[in-house]
């Protein structure tokens, strides 16, 4: 039976669940250019500072509860990701040096919690310890929001002179290396797929043009007509699992047409998309990464649906840029260990 | 019969039977070409057909009509021409296009016997755009009342993929429409990919719509088999190495060619996909591997 009180908490929750959904989309249209986890950290800082919670459990609860509400507003691997790794790094607090390395996945939230309380006893008063959090979170912030910058640092000396690139549908971080590689005067051309159904490879082609790059859109059917053509792949990233990568479809057909021709399959992404999945096909990939979060929504019958992102096994992936360096495939897992401990 | 006439007379057939390849609108076209003709030699003939048939490869650039106009003309002229009189060559040449024709006509359905076998109860099968000879193929499955499911790839930039959707319905086959770009998604779902084509060269490769050569990659890499269903007449003798050895008048559309002044900003049509990629070629000849293909080729130029 539904009691008045659970009606309120309902309505209470629906009210809040707004105003983290309305501060997340603004800050996705103050800066266009910023990653979609970016934006949700920002909101789950700006979430923390406003929380009113009188316990540790309480406040990592609705930090938890916060991140499940931006993933089903916009349904990208990042999102959940980033959430996952602020909660973690706030609560990773001075204390971290006495803790031992690879602890098994069940208890990493008992030692979060543990932590906490650490902290709390340390601090004998909330507020403080809700300050530290906040303190870190910022720190956490400032780091993320340097990422882009170190990636395009690391991966721009791959692009010589005279390099043909060909690229997958939009993505800021591998425009980030075209610029910074066009600033130091190289010269290279770019090949970027129309990328259906959004035709996002548009968007990537104005801004390259903008840019000065020779820039030439072809077919998501072309890909293997113009692989003879070019020299590298450089792709961005969804989000990148123990085994491989996520990104848009058409990447694992891209990444075995590169290894047909021997060309190096690059891909660039922030260490905040690191994400704890190990799928070994399609069809692990889960649902809520797949389609939009509306379709997922609104629509019965999934396999109607066009799915909007694929996995790509790390034997085709020849390297890996992120800010925490070049990785090979099979060392981010190591990464991934060094991030979630 | 002047090159007016000529293209005329072939959108014409074009139009009655929407259902008949290209290529045999073609041929029908340069048969009554041949009857209309008032050359006074053989020779002059020959060179009135080898025009009539470049008229009509630009009207519609598919490999197709260049390859089956070339046929038409070695068929005819394979045979005794010893005559006294000129119109009685023409007569035996006339008939035996009348038998080409009649030959090639048939070749769908021949293929479409062999190629059904194929096709087991609970196949899940991958196709590329819309190709009339695999519809074929499909049909006759679906009349002997097997159970299949189809993928059909959408293959821009003309949408083609929707057409044989729709075809598919018709026959109340289940079928589901993918993007260019989920065909390696797609690929670990299915058994088998049956193609099309509208070219085959010399080595055993294909010509066709643009994204089989990846859909073809992708099924080796997954292993799985990638069958090919051709008419003899698209065999043509062309030897590409890659992408780039395919002439440029069969890669874009005749109209394209015409009014276009830089090619390298066009989406080419097609694409070629070399032999190691391909499993088996159905033909009206017989079930070929990639590799008889040169040989049969021979036998068909002489």
């Amino acid at each position: 039976m539904v009691t008045c009180y659970n009606i309120i908490t309902i309505a209470v929750n629906e009210c809040r669940t707004q105003k983290l959904v309305e501060y997340f989309k603004a800050q996705m249209r103050k800066n266009p250019d910023m990653a979609s986890a970016v934006a949700a950290i920002r909101t789950l800082l700006e979430f923390l500072k406003r929380d009113k919670g009188e316990t540790i459990l309480g406040l990592r609860e609705n930090l938890t509860w916060a991140t499940d509400c931006l993933t089903g507003v916009d349904s990208s691997v990042a999102v959940s990701s980033g959430g996952e790794l602020f909660l973690r790094f706030i609560s990773l607090t001075s204390l971290e040096h006495q803790v031992c390395c690879l602890l098994p996945w069940e208890g990493v939230c008992d030692l979060t919690l543990a932590i906490a309380n650490l902290c709390f006893s340390v601090f004998q008063d909330l507020s403080r310890c809700k300050k530290v959090m906040e303190e870190r979170g910022e720190l956490f912030l400032e780091k993320i929001s340097m990422s882009r910058t170190k990636v395009a640092k690391l991966c721009h000396t791959f692009i010589k002179d005279g390099t043909k690139i060909l690229t997958h549908s939009y993505s800021r971080v591998v425009l980030r290396v075209l610029e910074k590689a066009a600033a130091e005067k190289k010269r290279f051309s770019v090949y970027v797929t129309e990328s259906q159904p959004d035709s996002a490879g548009r968007q990537m082609a104005e801004a390259l043009r903008k840019l000065n790059v020779p820039v030439t859109v072809v077919l998501d059917a072309a890909v293997g007509y113009v692989l003879e053509k070019v020299d590298l792949v450089i792709i961005g990233a969804e989000g990148v699992v123990e085994s491989g990568l996520y990104h848009k479809i058409g990447t694992y057909q891209m990444a075995v047409c590169s290894k047909a021709h021997n060309k190096p399959f690059y891909v660039v992404a922030e260490s905040f998309k690191f994400v704890r999945l190990y799928p070994l096909n399609q069809q692990d990939v889960p649902d809520k990464f797949k389609y939009k979060a509306d379709t997922l929504k609104t629509v019965q019958n999934l396999s109607e649906e066009h799915p909007m992102i694929d996995y790509t096994p790390p034997s085709l992936i020849t390297l890996l840029f992120t800010d925490l360096g070049v990785l090979t495939p099979s060392a981010v897992s190591d990464e991934l260990i060094k991030l979630y401990l």
